[in-house]
């Protein structure tokens, strides 16, 4: 596809989705371009890590658009803590190499053998090991409401979210006209 | 004076950037970062009743400057502190 035409059904679906795009904004708070201090992510990453074994649960904005839509870059923050088990659909702070970290949820566990997805990404998968991983999001942290992890329409949310991958492409098309 | 509980100094690629953690902290959304000073003072002060005199002397010994300046850094620092919500009574 062309990249005008893709521009134009862009702004086209902008325009139809702006009823919504309203709701979404009222209820959620809207995406801010302030200047912020940004650190490396890894080394960031890595230190809160080092926190959250220490038993010091902690609430941090994340970076990157990997895990829409449950977590938007710049507008969002997630609370995490330590557990002592993780379980698939938990989006966890996990080292997938060394000195490498990422915020993304289980998809699949098979004894200590963990598969990591992002919410956002359509193919990428991680690997890891159960110890790999150093906290779990207990609450999503948005401008204007609080959500806390195990609510029940979240959790419906996410599940649906999983089984629609095939469509995933299409659903992320949807939520960047609306958020 | 003291600092609040859960906040702590962490050096992370060697700046040093106060951290909130724990539940009563969550709303919490800053990531503060500290200069050479102010991270001297922090490290000495950790844990312990302070005040702006406190401050103001453990500038005195650590840098070549006099009393008055020293009062003024310390009492603006501290304001600073409070104002951004650090320190409490």
């Amino acid at each position: 596809m062309n990249s005008s035409l893709k521009t134009i059904i862009k702004r086209l679906a902008r325009f139809l989705l702006t009823p919504w795009r309203r709701r979404y904004r009222k209820r959620n708070g809207r995406v801010t371009n302030q200047p912020r201090h940004e650190l490396p992510n890894d080394a960031w990453l890595g230190e809160v890590s080092q926190m959250l074994r220490e038993g010091k649960p902690y609430a941090i904005y994340v970076k990157g658009y990997s895990m829409r839509p449950f977590i938007e870059h710049t507008r969002d923050r997630v609370f995490l803590e330590k557990r002592d088990s993780y379980n698939v659909g938990d989006a966890v702070l996990a080292q997938i190499a060394s000195g490498h970290y990422v915020l993304h949820r289980i998809i699949e566990k098979q004894g200590d053998h963990l598969t990591l997805q992002g919410d956002g990404n359509l193919e990428q998968v991680e690997h890891c090991q159960e110890q790999d991983v150093s906290g779990v999001v207990t609450q999503y942290i948005r401008p204007n409401r609080t959500i806390p992890a195990d609510d029940p329409k979240l959790v419906r949310r996410i599940r649906w979210w999983r089984r629609l991958r095939p469509i995933r492409r299409y659903l992320l098309f949807i939520y960047k006209a609306v958020v | 004076m003291k600092i609040k509980k859960g906040f702590e100094l962490r050096d992370v690629c060697g700046e040093h950037i106060i951290v909130a953690y724990g539940k009563e902290n969550i709303d919490f959304n800053k990531v503060i970062s500290l200069n050479e000073s102010a991270n001297y003072l922090w490290k000495n002060i950790a844990d312990k009743d302070f005040s702006a005199d406190m401050l103001a002397s453990l500038l005195c010994q650590e840098y070549e400057v006099d009393v008055e300046t020293a009062k003024r850094d310390a009492q603006a620092l501290l304001d600073e502190w409070i104002k951004v919500g650090l320190v409490e009574e």
